[in-house]
């Protein structure tokens, strides 16, 4: 089954989130439904950083900001050799981050 | 309400300490009851981000109340990321301006070297979106870095602005005997000549090494009292005039457009709003510059320079001393150094000690209005301050 990182929309006036929050941004609405965030984007901004949280074991981690097709905006990691704002990006669900206590899963793009 | 003014400063130098936490905090402290002459106070709040995870001790302020023997006054820790410095002293005016109490020692207190800089790094961290941030590795250089290429691409300002920023601080340092680094760096040096590159490597690309602010141990105080108090004590009258406070998305991506800082704008505009001043009427800034970027962007949301010009100004000299709004004059973030927690409590001792008229080498002509702007989470919660010299 193809994995998903959820977008949370406004019930009432349809506003999409991700993250999720308690309360609309737009509306103040409290009740929200869940659908699948697209994967498709355009790179925002992007950095190379080389001074690593302690858990990584990488040289270099490429992290990202894209705006998704028709959807809200996420951070993800990049796996884009030479990266440049405004290239069109996809993304797929894999592990970004294993620390001591548990694997983290995350959007991960390449170059479209 | 009440006017609130500054009756006490303190301060450590900011830099590597081989002291327990509390005697951190323990000097500032002492050293502003020594210039306030006082030895009492009513109430202390003690501004710490990373004692619990850091440095593995909690409740500060019933720690550092009895190791001041200034019990039984009230005391307690605020905890606001890196703007935990002027959350603190904005606590600290309520309480002076309320009536509740008449003098409120305000301390801020970091030691980050408890733990190497990676972890420190990972530890500030700690206050970006767990789930959409967080996982990913974000850290507040990759934040600034991200920010720094939009900022670059939008307005033109190049790598060759950020080190103006690095190399005017360092320069405003060397007058600071307080500031962590003291050294002076040249646009040769960490960017155009042969070495540069080896002294000046990326962190997070856009971002090199000059572009980010050192991690730091210290400790600031202040010393907040009503008129009556201040005007007994004799010393130079500086009020604290203005306090404002704005907050914005956590995630920065969720930011409508993330090239704008709208908590530091919102935060300063309410600060200038209750002093009843404008960005012309400023004599002297402190600026949170974790990141040279922020420097350059917080000059224009402030209302110093227009949107996108703030690099132009820098490149006129506008920011330094002897310019037209000197901007951080202690050394800034960049120079002086960012103990965290004591980090809003630094700037606004620059400030008072500007105001006074004690700022020896590194002294504003003529200096009557300061402005600081303490940058908590990424621009995600920002607590502003002005402080005006009476008579």
């Amino acid at each position: 089954m193809e994995r998903n990182i959820l977008g949370y929309r406004c019930s009432k006036c349809e506003r999409m989130h991700y993250p999720n929050r308690a309360r609309c941004s737009a509306c103040g609405n409290i009740d929200f439904t869940t659908e699948p965030l697209p994967k498709n984007g355009v790179l925002l901004t992007y950095t190379v950083l080389y001074n690593l949280p302690p858990d990584f074991d990488v040289p270099t981690l490429t992290l990202g900001i894209v705006q998704l097709d028709g959807g809200p905006r996420i951070t993800g990691q990049l796996r884009i050799d030479e990266p440049k704002s405004g290239m069109r990006v996809q993304g797929h669900i894999g592990v970004v981050r294993k620390d001591n206590y548990k694997t983290h899963n995350g959007m991960i793009f390449e170059a479209a | 309400m009440r006017d609130v003014f500054v009756v006490g400063v303190g301060i450590t130098s900011f830099t590597r300490l081989e002291y327990p936490l509390i005697e951190i905090g323990a000097f500032a402290s002492v050293r502003a009851m020594l210039d306030a002459g006082l030895d009492r106070i009513d109430h202390l709040y003690v501004a710490n981000m990373g004692g619990g995870r850091v440095n593995n001790q909690t409740a500060l302020g019933s720690a550092l109340i009895d190791h001041l023997s200034l019990c039984p006054a009230g005391a307690e820790t605020i905890e606001n990321g890196p703007a935990s410095g002027a959350s603190a002293i904005k606590t600290g005016y309520m309480a002076v301006a309320s009536g509740m109490h008449d003098v409120a020692m305000v301390t801020g207190v970091e030691r980050m070297s408890e733990v190497n800089n990676l972890e420190a790094t990972d530890f500030v961290a700690t206050l970006t979106h767990p789930l959409a941030e967080n996982i990913y590795g974000v850290t507040l250089p990759s934040l600034a870095g991200m920010f720094t290429r939009m900022y670059m691409e939008k307005y033109g300002v190049t790598s060759r602005h950020l080190a103006m920023v690095a190399i005017k601080n360092h320069q405003h340092a060397l007058h600071n005997p307080f500031a962590h680094v003291r050294q002076q760096i040249t646009m040769d040096g960490i960017l155009d000549g042969p070495d540069a590159m080896t002294n000046n490597p990326f962190v997070s690309d856009p971002l090199r090494f000059f572009d980010c602010c050192p991690v730091s141990d210290g400790a600031a105080c202040l010393i907040l009292a009503t008129g009556d108090v201040a005007k007994k004590l004799g010393k130079p009258l500086v009020r604290l005039s203005g306090v404002g406070q704005a907050t914005d998305t956590h995630a920065v991506h969720e930011r409508e457009d993330p090239t704008n800082l709208l908590a530091v704008r919102g935060a300063a505009a309410k600060a200038m709003a209750m002093a009843g001043v404008k960005p012309s009427d400023v004599s002297v800034a402190e600026l949170h510059d974790a990141f040279t970027i922020l420097e350059i962007v917080e000059s224009e949301e402030v209302g110093f320079f227009k949107k996108g010009e703030g690099h132009l100004a820098l490149e006129r000299g506008l920011t330094k001393i002897g310019g037209q709004i000197p901007i951080n004059t202690s050394g800034g973030l960049k120079a002086k150094g960012h103990p965290v927690g004591a980090t809003g409590v630094g700037q606004a001792h620059e400030l008072v000690l500007q105001l006074r008229g004690e700022a020896g080498k590194r002294q504003v002509t003529n200096a009557k209005i300061g402005l600081s702007v303490n940058f908590g989470g990424f621009g995600n919660n920002v607590v502003s301050l002005v402080f005006t010299k009476e008579g």
